[in-house]
């Protein structure tokens, strides 16, 4: 208790209060369309999250996180086609994308830098054909290019699907947090800095690299089949397409690659963008290119970049730091 | 069994494809040499002229060939702005800021192609593109042969720029050690940009050829980028002939693949092999 | 000739050079000299436009350098022969020579340049169809200086000529280097080896962590008591006869 006390600084007060509002929206009768732009928002987060740890923290520039999505959502519709429900569907897909990243794993961690990416942007590529031309349920008549329905969600809430698209997002903040904070990734700094120089110091780099490849395809997964039920169907061309890479991209890079809080601010911003380019929809990836080129030029660091050099947000985050109760300063 | 015969037509299919590959991959191969920078965006650009044929063609009525004297110098100066503003500002940014905005490249061009031509597929059809000649008693499309001499008359019109012209040394100068070639008086920062703008001629024709072999449509671009890749990663990257025998092996791995397992299977396979020879050969399989 | 005048300069965070200055006299040999890290390479690439001071000026012939990129620098008659060699591998040597002349000036005196590059170091032109890379070390030094004359320098600035090579060539490039200077090209070079730097030049700077420790003519030098220290294992008295 004192443990939990000592760390209750304003900062993590605000953030608990806001998880909790979101937790209780649904039921205190928030409106649809919020409910949607936040389930939207759940699901980039999570991804962009997961992108930012590779990227930004593990310097794996991954361009096949539709793969992991894609696999995920395929797990989730070809299961309930055999009756497997939903729920079980989500957690048997994130685990079976968790064993593809670690099978592609084996050729792309072969590949350093640019190689990686181009590398890994084959993947989703490969995959798109593959469940083009691979029907294994449902007859003929199904799967392809036609894709599959999901079943069995007649009964299935808005509000049970956005509770799980929250946790998801919760959670993956919370890993970003252990895992910058534990040895992994004291190891993943030490890679990124320099790939050589770590191994010759004993740092398995390829395990080292694994771990965050594979939660960052469990956790896309996660969202990923989340985003497919709450759609109801999943076909191939639209899911292992660049455009996903290009919001996970998006996310990251405005809100600020390598930072905590840039995955956040860049998803608020993207989801913000989604709704107000509705109208423009054919223009859309128009100004996100543009947007993506002119942040990456003038603020590497994206928004929170900007900030950062602030009086305003040093003096926010000093106050958000403040513990509320003085239980022993160290 | 298959009777070797039958296999005659594949093979000189897949050579005389392998040509429009090698085409298509020289642009990519020429910037890696020289920038060491895998450009995303490069299989948009080479649609961008499939699509600036296209134009030429439906307003203009210009034959497909004959409408280079647009695209060349329009991906031309395209190639040397993304160069000389965006790129060389990248570089020293950090080591992923050149890929995070080529791929924002990418998008726009993919996208701009969508707003003026719509997502539907379209050709550079000529009555030539469409006919046919004969080897024998094989018949072929003579677009093929087309891609094929293009490819050949490209790749020593770039051998020779290369070797001959002071232009050319300083591209290559350049590429094999920066520092030294500044100190020859060598202005490397406007070299790159050449670079990157002669890598979109080559882009430029690539792209023509392109239109008039296979449908394209704005999201053509990444097939033909990972195509491209594939081709310098076996030709080994920044080589001229290394890219044309590239070509030529991915030009028969698709129409040998495609004749044993069916049309729909032959990218799958392309990719794959990519996949494959990476995981074997990270740096290339004739690569040094 | 060139005068440099109380330069600071900057690695990223590391400061290379402090508050240095120089002049260098036209038709004149002089050496530069100092340990590793002291700055000698960065005061070269400094003349040669890759880095620029913070503080300080350059001048070479009344007109100011200092903020001017190393072509524009080589256009006007400084050039450099970098430590390393630094040639292009892949290329044949005659195609090393040639991307010498690559700036303005030098392109129409191609031939001329040529001709004389092969008078100095006559070994190169039986070589010129060769990749440079199968060239022998001293090969490449000699390739290297002479793509430096390519580009028809008033002022030539070299880095570390003798780095791993046996003495009896480094000889003969000091040799090459006498011939050069007689054809009205002045030099400046840079090494670690005191005594002979010291014998070849008429005057030489000492750097020693990035600043102008000591300067003067070869003679005077002989005479300072600090060389003696500085440079243990050398007696002036040494130094000085085989002068």
């Amino acid at each position: 208790m004192k443990f939990l006390v000592s760390r209750l600084t304003i900062g993590n007060v605000i953030v608990g209060a806001i998880v909790i509002i979101l937790v209780v929206l649904p039921v205190a009768g928030g409106p649809r369309e919020w409910l949607l732009y936040l389930l939207l928002f759940f699901i980039y987060l999570a991804m962009a999250n997961m992108w930012n740890l590779l990227a930004g923290y593990s310097g794996l520039i991954s361009l096949c996180q539709p793969a992991f999505l894609g696999i995920a959502g395929y797990a989730v519709a070809m299961g309930t086609w055999v009756s497997i429900p939903w729920w079980l569907g989500i957690i048997g897909g994130a685990i079976i994308a968790g064993i593809f990243a670690i099978l592609i794993a084996f050729p792309v961690f072969r590949l350093s830098g640019i190689y990686f990416a181009i590398g890994t942007l084959v993947v989703p590529e490969a995959l798109r054909l593959l469940f083009f031309l691979w029907k294994p349920v449902g007859g003929e008549l199904q799967g392809g290019g036609a894709g599959y329905i999901i079943k069995g969600l007649a009964d299935v809430q808005m509000s049970t699907i956005y509770w799980t698209a929250l946790g998801i997002a919760v959670a993956s903040a919370v890993i970003m947090r252990i895992i910058l904070n534990s040895r992994l990734g004291l190891g993943l700094a030490a890679i990124r800095d320099n790939e050589r120089a770590a191994a010759s110091c004993g740092v398995n780099t390829f395990r080292i690299k694994l771990y965050p490849f594979l939660i960052s395809a469990v956790i896309t997964g996660l969202a990923g089949a989340v985003f497919y039920v709450y759609q109801g169907y999943i076909e191939p061309s639209s899911t292992f397409n660049v455009k996903w890479t290009m919001i996970i991209l998006l996310a990251t890079v405005i809100g600020g690659l390598r930072t905590e809080g840039g995955p956040i601010i860049g998803t608020i911003i993207v989801v913000f963008l989604y709704f107000l380019l509705a109208r423009y929809a054919g223009y859309s990836l128009l100004i996100q290119g543009v947007i993506l080129i002119a942040i990456m030029l003038l603020s590497p660091q994206g928004i929170v970049g900007i900030m950062r050099n602030t009086r305003f947000y040093r003096a926010i985050f000093q106050l958000a730091n403040r513990r509320l109760a003085n239980a022993k300063t160290e | 069994m298959t009777d070797v015969g039958t296999l005659v037509s594949p093979i000189i299919m897949g050579i005389l494809l392998g040509g429009l590959y090698a085409l298509i991959a020289l642009g990519l191969s020429m910037v890696f040499g020289v920038m060491r920078l895998i450009n995303l965006a490069h299989g948009d650009l080479v649609i961008l002229g499939s699509y600036i044929a296209f134009a030429c063609m439906t307003y203009l009525g210009m034959d497909p060939i004959l409408s280079l004297v647009i695209a060349i110098p329009v991906l031309f100066g395209i190639g040397f702005f993304i160069q000389q503003f965006l790129m060389s500002r990248a570089f020293a940014i950090s080591a992923e800021a050149p890929l995070i905005i080529a791929f924002g490249i990418a998008l726009i061009i993919q996208n701009t192609n969508q707003i003026m031509w719509t997502p539907l597929s379209r050709g550079l059809t000529t009555a030539y593109s469409l006919s046919s000649f004969h080897l024998g008693s094989y018949q072929f499309p003579l677009s093929y042969l087309l891609n094929f001499i293009a490819a050949v008359v490209v790749m020593l019109a770039l051998r020779e720029f290369l070797r001959r012209t002071y232009l050319g040394k300083a591209i290559t100068a350049a590429s094999q050690d920066r520092r030294a070639a500044q100190l020859m008086g060598i202005n490397t920062k406007m070299i790159y940009g050449f670079a990157f703008a002669i890598a979109m001629i080559c882009a430029a024709i690539a792209g023509i050829f392109l239109g008039m072999t296979f449908p394209f449509t704005p999201t053509s671009g990444i097939q033909f980028l990972i195509i491209a890749f594939g081709v310098v990663i076996i030709g080994g990257l920044g080589s001229i002939f290394g890219t044309f025998l590239g070509g030529i092996i991915l030009g028969l791995v698709q129409t040998l693949t495609g004749f044993f397992f069916g049309p729909a299977t032959q990218m799958l396979f392309i990719y794959v092999i990519v996949l494959v020879i990476l995981a074997i050969r990270p740096k290339g399989l004739l690569g040094r | 000739m060139l005068k440099v005048r109380d330069i600071d300069v900057f690695h990223e965070t590391f400061q290379a050079l402090w508050n240095v200055s120089l002049d260098v006299r036209k038709g004149e040999m002089l050496a530069l000299i100092g340990a590793n890290t002291s700055g000698k390479s960065t005061l070269l690439d400094t003349i040669s436009g890759l880095l620029h001071p913070t503080k300080g000026s350059i001048e070479f012939e009344g007109k100011d350098i200092t903020k001017l990129d190393p072509y524009q620098i080589v256009e006007l008659g400084i050039t450099q022969v970098p430590e390393g060699r630094g040639i292009f591998p892949e290329m044949t040597a005659l195609d090393n020579l040639v991307i010498g002349s690559y700036s303005r000036q030098a392109r129409a005196k191609r031939e001329q340049n040529l001709k004389k590059v092969y008078e100095h170091f006559p070994i190169l032109e039986g070589r010129k169809k060769q990749t440079a890379k199968t060239l022998s070390g001293g090969e490449q030094q000699m390739l290297s200086i002479g793509r430096g004359l390519m580009a028809d320098p008033k002022l030539m600035l070299l880095d570390e000529m003798s780095l791993g090579l046996a003495p009896i060539i480094v000889n003969e490039l000091f040799k090459a280097l006498r011939e050069i200077r007689e054809t009205g090209i002045t030099i400046l070079f840079v090494e670690q080896n005191v005594r002979r730097s010291i014998q070849e030049a008429d005057r030489a700077y000492i750097l020693e962590n990035g600043r102008v420790t000591l300067s003067g003519t070869s003679a005077e030098l002989c005479e300072e008591e600090q060389v003696k220290k500085a440079y243990f294992g050398i007696t002036t008295a040494e130094i000085c006869e085989e002068k």
